[in-house]
């Protein structure tokens, strides 16, 4: 009978012991809102690369402009419209063709509204050397939001005629590369 | 999200060392650990529901207190430091077990060697996944500044289980110095799900054609199985369906445990087992997901259509779109699938003393002959899905009064350097009771710990030559 009441009482010691000195101390659990999560993705954009035939009818006689238009699939997803606080689309122009040209992005959305537009210009290259042109278009703010209401992109290639320059020919050398990216910087807060 | 975060420092756990238990000989259940225990009373019936209750959890590099403390420092810096700190070897484990009902007794056999058997069943959750480190890097960073990094889509490995197990064990004590024994167990599966056979890569490097080349590299699975009844029945229902595979209506496995004990002299004591040697079939409600496609991608080329070229622009964007579409579509199939049990190996050492000598002759004394210490130590070792996970344990154990033991470890193991455990085992008359916890320097502040272990239970035991 002794025992037990020992063992007893050491029991009771046991738990108590544990409970006492078992807690949790120091802590808040309200910070954890929110998590922020800022990732910067790098996205393949548009390439172009063209030779003079790319510019000329079938008459072979110049063309004033070649264009095309591209769905922005990426840009409409939720994931980017919730989160992307801005974005910088990237060019870079080379050029070895003696001809100017002015290389428009016109972004519109599903009405076919123009919500944002910009232009690029390339010089010619008079010894067909290639010369590079770089353009970094940032969207904050009210571009943003005109590139996230943006589901297609419309890009045209004008060629600029100058008195001093030759028209192009299928003989004519040279060519016109266009490399871009888009960085998007995201922000997401849950 | 908060809750997210705080259920997973909470909940995710790791598990299965059963230091305090192993080796413990008052308590019946650790023959469950060792099928070739020592064994020294004729009978026991676990009090049902209430004969082993075991919760053991951990993570590896980092604690709640790491990411919670009350220290002013802004939360995601805290939080960003830990992702950065860990790597793709540390881990989440949570397990669980529940003695539904457990007995054993002491048969007579002819050859005048009794045999004990034991028998029972218990209900187990195990979940285990280790830190996506890759993925992390690219939801912190993304793919800016990191070209030509190779986010390891292999990082993802997690497994979790929800099971019951029926199991019936023999232990014959061979000689006065050799003790063996071997468990059966059926296993049923209630709900699974694992995907820890994946490889593959996400890589941005710089392009030929255009600013970047982006390569896709999938090769990616989750199988699951016995979770289709959630998605379209009620309640009662699913009670049914729990009940059912609980009573061995789930994907069926078959396996055992093997255990011995040595004693080379009295004084010396060397014991070991496998756990779990054995495989569970899914077959029933199994659903695998495969996802094995690669891309490369550098973006898309305008046609313009004042070129003659024989695609509209429309055409050669529906192109691209299904490029992605295949990219990321996922195969499915209903095929069965086995998997092995998670392997545990337990082995110790131990060196007895102090016998228990009275000052003055006593004939008809009928104290405890046996010896009243043991100090020893213990391995344990785990197959986890990447890793061999381990433990190291020192231990003493020690008679403290007839009906009270009491054994304390210190653990090493991937957790912490500095696990100490406690575990009690009384016996008021024949009923006894027990109660183990670990990691004991860390209770003065729970958050702090990276790994908690309790388990408690009650039986009904038979003593050999009870007065």
């Amino acid at each position: 009978m002794k025992n037990q009441q020992f063992v007893f009482r050491i029991l009771v010691f046991f738990g108590a012991f544990v409970l006492s000195y078992s807690c949790v101390k120091d802590t808040d659990f309200d910070q954890a809102v929110p998590v922020i999560l800022t990732p910067t993705l790098e996205v393949s954009l548009v390439q172009i690369e063209e030779t003079p035939v790319s510019f000329l009818n079938k008459s072979g006689a110049e063309v004033l402009s070649i264009s095309d238009a591209i769905v922005l699939e990426l840009l409409s997803e939720d994931f980017v419209i919730d989160y992307l606080v801005k974005a910088e689309f990237i060019f870079e122009i080379t050029n070895s063709l003696n001809k100017a040209f002015d290389i428009t992005m016109d972004f519109y959305d599903t009405s076919n509204t123009l919500q944002h537009t910009f232009s690029i210009a390339v010089n010619n290259s008079p010894t067909n050397t290639l010369l590079l042109t770089e353009h970094i278009e940032v969207f904050e703010a009210g571009t943003l939001d005109a590139l996230k209401t943006s589901t297609n992109l419309n890009i045209t290639i004008t060629l600029i005629s100058s008195p001093t320059e030759p028209s192009l020919t299928t003989a004519s050398e040279g060519v016109i590369a266009l490399k871009s990216k888009a960085v998007l910087f995201l922000n997401i807060a849950e | 999200m908060k809750w997210l975060l705080i259920l997973g420092v909470f909940t995710t756990l790791q598990a299965q060392n059963k230091q305090l238990l192993y080796g413990f000989k008052d308590i019946p259940q650790q023959i469950l650990l060792n099928p070739g225990a020592q064994i020294d009373y004729r009978g026991f019936i676990g009090v049902p529901l209430l004969s082993q209750i075991h919760f053991n959890a951990g993570l590896t590099g980092f604690s709640a207190f790491d990411l919670f403390a009350n220290d002013g420092k802004d939360f995601n810096q805290k939080l960003s430091a830990i992702v950065y700190n860990m790597d793709a070897k540390d881990f989440f484990g949570f397990n669980q077990q529940l003695d539904i009902f457990s007995a054993g007794f002491t048969l007579k056999t002819p050859s005048e060697k009794p045999i004990f058997i034991s028998f029972g069943m218990y209900q187990e959750s195990d979940a285990f996944f280790y830190f996506p480190k890759d993925y992390a890097v690219l939801a912190y960073e993304g793919n800016h500044n990191n070209l030509n990094r190779r986010f390891n889509l292999g990082d993802l490995s997690v497994n979790a289980e929800v099971l019951s197990v029926f199991h019936v064990g023999i232990n014959k004590k061979i000689n006065p110095k050799l003790t063996l024994g071997l468990r059966g167990k059926l296993y049923s599966s209630i709900v699974q799900a694992s995907s820890t056979m994946n490889s593959g890569s996400f890589t941005t490097v710089e392009g030929a054609n255009n600013s970047l080349k982006h390569i896709f590299d999938l090769d990616m699975s989750l199988q699951i199985s016995g979770l289709s009844f959630l998605e379209n029945s009620n309640s009662t229902n699913e009670v049914d369906v729990i009940r059912k595979r609980l009573l061995l209506g789930g994907n069926l496995g078959v396996g055992i445990d093997l255990g011995f004990t040595y004693e080379p002299a009295p004084e010396w004591t060397v014991d070991a087992s496998l756990q779990d040697v054995g495989f569970i079939n899914y077959s029933k409600d199994v659903k695998n997901y495969i996802l094995n496609n690669y891309l490369e991608y550098e973006g898309i080329q305008p046609v313009f259509p004042e070129v003659v070229s024989g695609q509209t622009a429309q055409e050669y964007w529906d192109e691209v779109k299904n490029e992605f579409e295949d990219l990321f579509e996922i195969d499915s199939t209903s095929t069965s699938y086995t998997k092995w049990r998670p392997i545990r190996l337990n082995s110790s050492v131990g060196y007895n003393f102090g016998k228990k000598i009275l000052k003055e002759c006593n004939c008809l004394d009928k104290s405890d002959p046996t010896f009243q210490n043991r100090v020893g130590v213990h391995m344990f070792a785990m197959k986890r899905p990447n890793h061999l996970q381990w433990a190291l344990s020192a231990f003493y154990y020690r008679k403290l009064l007839k009906g009270l033991q009491i054994k304390a470890t210190y653990t090493v193991d991937t957790y912490s350097f500095k696990n100490v455990g406690l575990g009690v085992s009384t016996a008021l008359g024949p009923v006894q009771f027990y109660v183990m916890a670990d990691n004991l320097l860390d209770y003065q502040n729970l958050a702090k710990s990276q790994s908690v272990s309790l388990q408690l239970g009650f039986n009904y035991i038979f003593k050999n030559n009870e007065n």
